[in-house]
């Protein structure tokens, strides 16, 4: 929302505060798929694992409470920068927090994907097709886990043209391709925040913006935890903007479900549903 | 399940991940956005936060010099406190406690008064100073 209406200007932030926002953006990424992976081992049952996951996913939060004043809804970027800086205290923190957090992930992942149970209950579950994921316009893991090569971060926007990044992509289509997926951001989230953290250049975190929004029209593509972002604004030079369109992933991914659902036992349904880490409230469009 | 094991084994001798809330309350962060707090000595009733919080938490009546906070609303957003013109909200690290009924913050702005005030003080003292 912040970036699509700096569009409008458009206002060139400083490059710290692209850095600081990569960042945030991917701690983010790292606790909704940890939530993710979480919630996945509940849908089958294995509720154990579910807390191991969000055990770690409280470090994260964490992190992000620490850095932003917020745990979930950040509320950090404005327009023109950013409202909090990392300091180098919590830069280091942040390093060796995020480094055992990836080392305590990595060995549950493993456990997850390995697992003749949880494959029993993944595999072959919830197909999608490649041609059909295009079809419906899926995004995100959704997209991806059918082998589609398509992520809002490749259009570089913020640090991710200076980070070295490339996405996650399976073949398979069913759930747990899905699941691998985003297992494996998970990991590459934590990656992409160190290499970030280890880049951060010095500067100014916020640039000052005068005047109300001119008339003109933007949009902005970001990739989200579930999937693509899109964003339309119009301004009309009032400090109100004449239109503001926002394009959910869930909304995307939703009609997913109706090829992947038809058939399979109602026994496997919560974990297809799941699949696509579907969030109730940004259907509501 | 080999791969599970040292989870298996740490969550023996690990002790627990939680603590004992309320009991036990983890320090805040620093900058932790906990709560706004409203500063009657200095809030003139300009309504400008009224018109900027998003989530309608705050609402005055002028005629009763009342400003009405309702912290449940509250997202904690900072925007009144970055806009105040008087400064008058400040954000305080600490989170709130939990509570069962929704409380709802009236407050009597004095901001007003006092700025007349110093006003006045200014205003007599001002001869003073140029004798
Ligand atoms: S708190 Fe600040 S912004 Fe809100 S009415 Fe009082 S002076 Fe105005
Ligand atoms: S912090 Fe945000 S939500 Fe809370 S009262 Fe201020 S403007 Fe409203």
């Amino acid at each position: 929302m912040v970036e699509v209406t700096e569009k409008l200007w458009p206002v060139e932030v400083p490059p710290r505060v692209k850095y600081l926002r990569t960042i945030w953006a991917e701690m983010s990424r790292t606790h909704s798929h940890l939530l993710w992976l979480g919630l996945l081992a509940d849908a089958f049952g294995f509720e154990s694992m579910f807390l191991q996951f969000w055990r770690i996913r409280e470090r994260v939060l964490d992190l992000l409470e620490m850095t932003t004043g917020q745990r979930v809804i950040q509320s950090v970027n404005i327009i023109g920068g950013v409202r909090r800086d990392i300091s180098p205290e919590q830069k280091k923190i942040c390093i060796d927090t995020l480094n055992t957090v990836r080392k305590e992930s990595e060995s549950l992942i493993k456990v997850l994907t390995n697992d003749y149970t949880v494959k029993s209950r993944t595999i072959g579950k919830g197909v999608l097709t490649k041609e059909q994921a295009l079809q419906l316009g899926c995004a995100g893991p959704t997209l991806r886990g059918s082998g589609v090569r398509e992520d809002a971060r490749l259009t570089k926007y913020d640090a991710y043209g200076e980070l070295n990044y490339e996405p996650v992509v399976e073949e398979a289509g069913d759930s747990y391709a899905r699941a691998l997926v985003r297992a494996k951001e998970t990991l590459q989230a934590i990656d992409l925040q160190l290499e970030a953290l280890a880049k951060l250049p010095d500067g100014e975190i916020a640039v000052r913006v005068r005047g109300n929004p001119p008339a003109n029209e933007a949009v902005m593509r970001t990739e989200a935890p579930r999937g693509e972002l899109f964003y339309y604004a119009k301004g009309n030079g009032t400090r109100n903007l004449e239109r503001l369109k926002v394009r959910t992933p869930t909304f995307a991914n939703l009609p997913s479900l109706l090829v992947m659902l038809p058939g399979c036992e109602l026994a496997d349904v919560p974990v297809i549903v799941l699949s696509i880490d579907p969030c109730i409230s940004c259907t509501e469009r | 399940m080999p791969w599970m094991l040292p989870t298996i084994l740490k969550n023996f001798f690990g002790g627990p991940a939680t603590r004992l809330y309320p009991v036990e309350v983890r320090e805040p962060f620093e900058h932790a956005r906990g709560q706004v707090s409203f500063n009657e000595d200095k809030c003139t009733l300009c309504g400008t936060c009224v018109r900027r919080c998003p989530a309608e938490a705050i609402s005055m009546d002028k005629e009763k010099n009342e400003l009405t906070f309702y912290p449940a609303r509250c997202i904690v957003c900072e925007v009144c406190v970055d806009i105040c013109p008087r400064k008058a909200i400040d954000l305080i690290y600490k989170w709130r406690s939990p509570f069962y009924a929704k409380p709802v913050e009236v407050y009597k702005p004095r901001g007003k008064a006092s700025n007349k005030a110093e006003k006045e003080v200014a205003a007599t003292h001002e001869p003073a100073l140029n004798n």
